[in-house]
């Protein structure tokens, strides 16, 4: 069998993490260089019609990794789409408490 | 021309990977570099295979995949994707979807098939996954809602393959995402 180096660790991040703006920081690289995976949040300029069912996505995979024993952290920039996501999470009666300063 | 990438969900977080199946601890960092250098603006798709069947799945084929319950499932993360697509192609952006090849969810070029495989989970993973030409489900899925676009490019990383070959792989994502800038 060949080996799986997954870290178990993801972190939901809001779209200027994925695509930062130019000049910022590319806290993509911090977390990947510090071994987190990461769930996007519904992208900044997303269609409005598509936003519910993007992010009953992002919820149904986050609820899957905390069900089971995965750590998840929020980096949170204060930003509406991250209210959101904690909004549609807690409704599924789960949180993330963890918040990283990435 | 702006370039919008559609990346499969594992290539930005390997703990989506089926067990056994994690190259990497997290994001694979080689292909953000790459998409980075080239100005790609960086959407990612849901995992199927994560939502239906959980982090402790098994290795499966696309025939075991391949139920109406399924289909239905894929169709109902792919929707969303395929509408932000549409917007982005509206938008005059060129699309470029990297899956994994494979992958019987996430394939491009290759996925995984085989009628014997069913049953006990007794094949092990790197003897004699049937790796075949062909999609995967969901990519097959986005497809169909996408439509036949020339301004839409698929390319598969091939994580699920025996004979991975970073070099070669990041190679295939540079001539589509170098060809579109």
């Amino acid at each position: 069998m060949r080996g799986d180096v997954r870290s178990r660790r993801i972190a939901v991040v809001p779209d200027a993490v994925l695509n930062p703006p130019e000049g910022g920081d590319d806290r993509l690289a911090s977390l990947a260089d510090a071994g987190w995976g990461v769930v996007g949040l519904c992208p900044a300029d997303l269609v409005p019609d598509a936003r519910a069912a993007w992010l009953e996505a992002v919820v149904e995979q986050v609820v899957t990794f905390l069900d089971d024993g995965y750590e998840v952290a929020l980096v949170d920039d204060g930003d509406a789409e991250t209210l959101r996501f904690t909004a549609a999470l807690a409704e599924t009666g789960r949180f993330v408490d963890s918040v990283l300063t990435a | 021309m702006k370039v919008v990438c559609y990346l499969a969900h594992c290539l930005l977080n390997a703990n989506a990977k089926v067990d056994e199946g994690a190259r990497c601890p997290g994001v694979f960092s080689p292909l953000v570099s790459l998409l980075r250098e080239r100005g790609a603006t960086l959407r990612q798709m849901p995992c199927p295979e994560l939502a239906f069947g959980g982090t402790r799945r098994f290795w499966a084929v696309r025939e075991q995949y391949d139920t109406p319950a399924y289909r239905a499932h894929c169709r109902r993360l792919a929707a969303p994707v395929a509408m932000q697509i549409a917007a982005d192609l509206a938008a005059g952006a060129r699309v470029v979807i990297v899956g994994v090849d494979g992958s019987p969810s996430l394939g491009v070029e290759l996925t995984a098939a085989s009628d014997e495989w069913g049953g006990r989970p007794d094949k092990p993973r790197d003897e004699d996954y049937p790796v075949t030409p062909g999609a995967g489900i969901f990519t097959e899925t986005l497809l169909q809602l996408v439509g036949e676009r020339v301004d839409v490019t698929v390319v598969g990383i091939g994580h699920d393959l025996l004979d991975y070959d970073e070099a070669r792989e990041l190679a295939k994502v540079r001539g589509v995402v170098g060809d579109a800038g």
